[in-house]
């Protein structure tokens, strides 16, 4: 499968400067609108937002999973972030966060090839493994490789 | 070994979901334990829970923030958490499902699914028969009890134009009992041939209901309208662009006219003359041929307690009500309310006799046989069938007996004691209780005499 059609370098942060949630979403939403995957920021982050209202994607182990289904998102991607140093992400485990990965689905998408992706990844994240190699990615490379792994 | 069955599902479905399956897939496997997992989520239904699975599961972990058809598992012990508990515990949820224990209502309904399972294992005749009379119902139950509701206001009130008791009746006897035999027919046809049987089926049923001849005519035109339709799906090869034509044109079309010919010019007639003889022979029963009847629908109503020959019974009986008999229905419904009913009281006569288990089951049974479930005697005969079995159709044959002996009368096809609520639903009400505890005390004193005692409880 081909994971380079759902992050690209634009997409992808590592060691990213962020005071806290907000901030880190922001960036990571513009991201997604320069490598092209949302269309709408305002609309888009306006269903991540509602999303964190209703609980916080904030899994444990250090990782967040923000996401939003939307009308705001052209083509469905994932932005992935390491931050520079852990946020508080209001998580199940009361943990700070310091792996985030934002996912953008349009509205009108379901049940396709990106959409499986994504899931892949999602439940790849249960794993105590994978986590410890998210965490010590250095480069966009190096991140597409753990990702290919799926 | 316990079998853990989950269900994982988040309104996005793309993260949580998933996560949460895959959380519980982890923590089973560590634990060692067996688990099935349905995700719903962006893709849909995912590794779908069988009803087969459901029976035989320990448990069932629903992690959810959204509508899971949770109807599915009633009766079974259910764990309820919003999707973020299953990823942030998985282990001690797999534990808290793994320490559940069955309460005796899971006791009655895995014997009753069980029962239900065979049934659905069930092919021919009998099964097409089955789902007929199961579409049927429905119709007889908001048909019977809408009448019912007419007589409120007096047995003769509806003669009185544009009153409430006359719409009512209207409602009832003049549209929903109307279309119980075509409704009959057509689904045995349809349970046979599909949806091409069904307009053939209907058709035939509505003519076995003008020409007088009764459930008997419906049961005949339905099996006759779907083997026809049958038998013209896969006989008649049309070439590949006139293929629409089958379906739309050939099959509506000859299909109904065999049917509806065979039923005006051939068989009707006769069944006429078998349903009339029938319902002549049912009004005027003299005491001793009734109580004969009534011992044998209720026999049959005990014998397999929900299975074939309960349903021949009960059939008969419904079918009748279409043709104003209303006498066998209510010995059938007498009859299949003893039996629960008998084993409750028994565990209180006998409580040595029946394990700890079987006398929470016995509360439910009691329940049940309130209710016009029959079933709530199976998870008893199951464990005991040769001494419970002919204990409860002695007793519900003695209900039986004695509710055609009393003349009793039931308007409503189902409803256990709640029918006997409305007025005029039942002639002869007083008798009608006493014929039902009489019954019951029949089945408990016997299943107490014959019942050996438990060793160890």
């Amino acid at each position: 499968m081909d994971i380079l059609n759902i992050i690209k370098d634009e997409t992808i942060f590592i060691g990213l400067d962020a005071e806290n949630r907000e901030e880190c979403l922001q960036k990571m939403v513009d991201g997604m609108e320069k490598a092209g995957f949302v269309s709408d920021k305002k609309v888009y982050l306006a269903t991540v937002h509602e999303r964190e209202q209703k609980g916080s994607t904030g899994v444990g182990f250090g990782v967040a999973i923000p996401h939003g289904k939307s009308d705001g998102v052209a083509s469905a991607g994932l932005a992935f972030a390491r931050l520079a140093k852990p946020v508080d992400w209001n998580s199940l485990d009361g943990k700070p966060v310091q792996v985030v990965f934002l996912i953008g689905v349009p509205e009108k998408d379901a049940g396709n090839e990106h959409i499986k992706i994504l899931i892949a990844i999602s439940r790849k994240l249960v794993h105590e493994e994978f986590r410890k190699k998210l965490l010590a990615v250095n480069s966009s490379s190096e991140l597409y490789e753990v990702l290919q792994s799926i | 070994m316990k079998k853990i069955l989950a269900v994982t599902a988040c309104p996005t479905g793309i993260a949580h979901t998933y996560m949460a399956a895959e959380a519980l897939q982890q923590a089973a496997e560590e634990k060692e334990v067996v688990i099935k997992i349905e995700t719903r989520g962006a893709v849909g239904v995912e590794n779908a829970l069988t009803e087969e699975e459901i029976t035989e599961a320990h448990a069932i972990i629903i992690a959810a923030d959204m509508d899971v058809e949770e109807s599915r598992f009633e009766g079974k012990p259910v764990i309820k958490v919003a999707i973020g508990q299953a990823i942030k515990d998985p282990h001690g949820l797999i534990d808290k499902a793994l320490a559940v224990q069955p309460s005796a209502q899971n006791f009655i309904e895995k014997a009753a699914k069980s029962k239900e399972e065979r049934r659905a294992q069930m092919t021919g005749p009998y099964k097409h028969l089955m789902t007929g009379v199961s579409y049927m119902l429905p119709l007889v139950v908001a048909g019977g009890l809408l009448i019912a509701v007419s007589f409120i206001f007096g047995i003769e009130a509806f003669k009185q134009q544009g009153t409430l008791a006359a719409a009512l009746m209207d409602i009832g006897g003049g549209s929903a009992f109307a279309l119980m035999v075509p409704i009959l027919a057509g689904f045995i046809s349809f349970s046979i041939a599909e949806k091409p049987g069904l307009a053939p089926g209907l058709i035939g049923g509505m003519l076995a209901s003008k020409i007088g001849a009764g459930f008997l005519g419906g049961i005949i035109a339905g099996f006759l309208a779907g083997y026809v339709v049958q038998w013209m799906k896969d006989t008649i090869n049309l070439p590949k662009n006139f293929a629409g034509l089958k379906p739309m044109l050939i099959i509506p079309f000859f299909g109904s006219a065999i049917v509806g010919l065979l039923m005006v010019y051939v068989i009707g007639s006769p069944v006429k003359a078998i349903m009339d003889g029938l319902s002549g022979w049912l009004a005027n029963l003299g005491t001793g041929n009734a109580v004969l009847l009534g011992l044998l629908l209720g026999a049959m109503m005990a014998f397999d307690m929900g299975g074939p020959v309960n349903k021949a019974a009960y059939t008969f009986a419904v079918g009748l009500l279409g043709s104003g008999i209303y006498g066998p229905i209510a010995a059938v419904m007498a009859a299949g309310m003893t039996p629960p009913l008998g084993l409750w009281l028994a565990t209180f006569l006998a409580p040595k006799k029946f394990t700890a288990e079987e006398k929470e089951a016995g509360k439910a049974a009691g329940v049940l046989g309130i209710s016009f479930i029959t079933e709530g005697a199976i998870p008893f005969a199951a464990s005991d069938p040769f001494r419970v079995i002919p204990s409860i159709m002695v007793g519900s044959a003695v209900a039986g007996a004695l509710s055609m002996a009393f003349g009793v009368t039931l308007r409503a096809p189902h409803g256990g004691i709640f029918v006997l609520l409305i007025p005029n639903a039942v002639v002869n009400l007083g008798m009608y209780v006493v014929a039902i505890a009489v019954g019951t005390v029949v089945t408990a004193l016997l299943i107490s005499v014959v019942k050996k005692n438990k060793t160890a409880v």
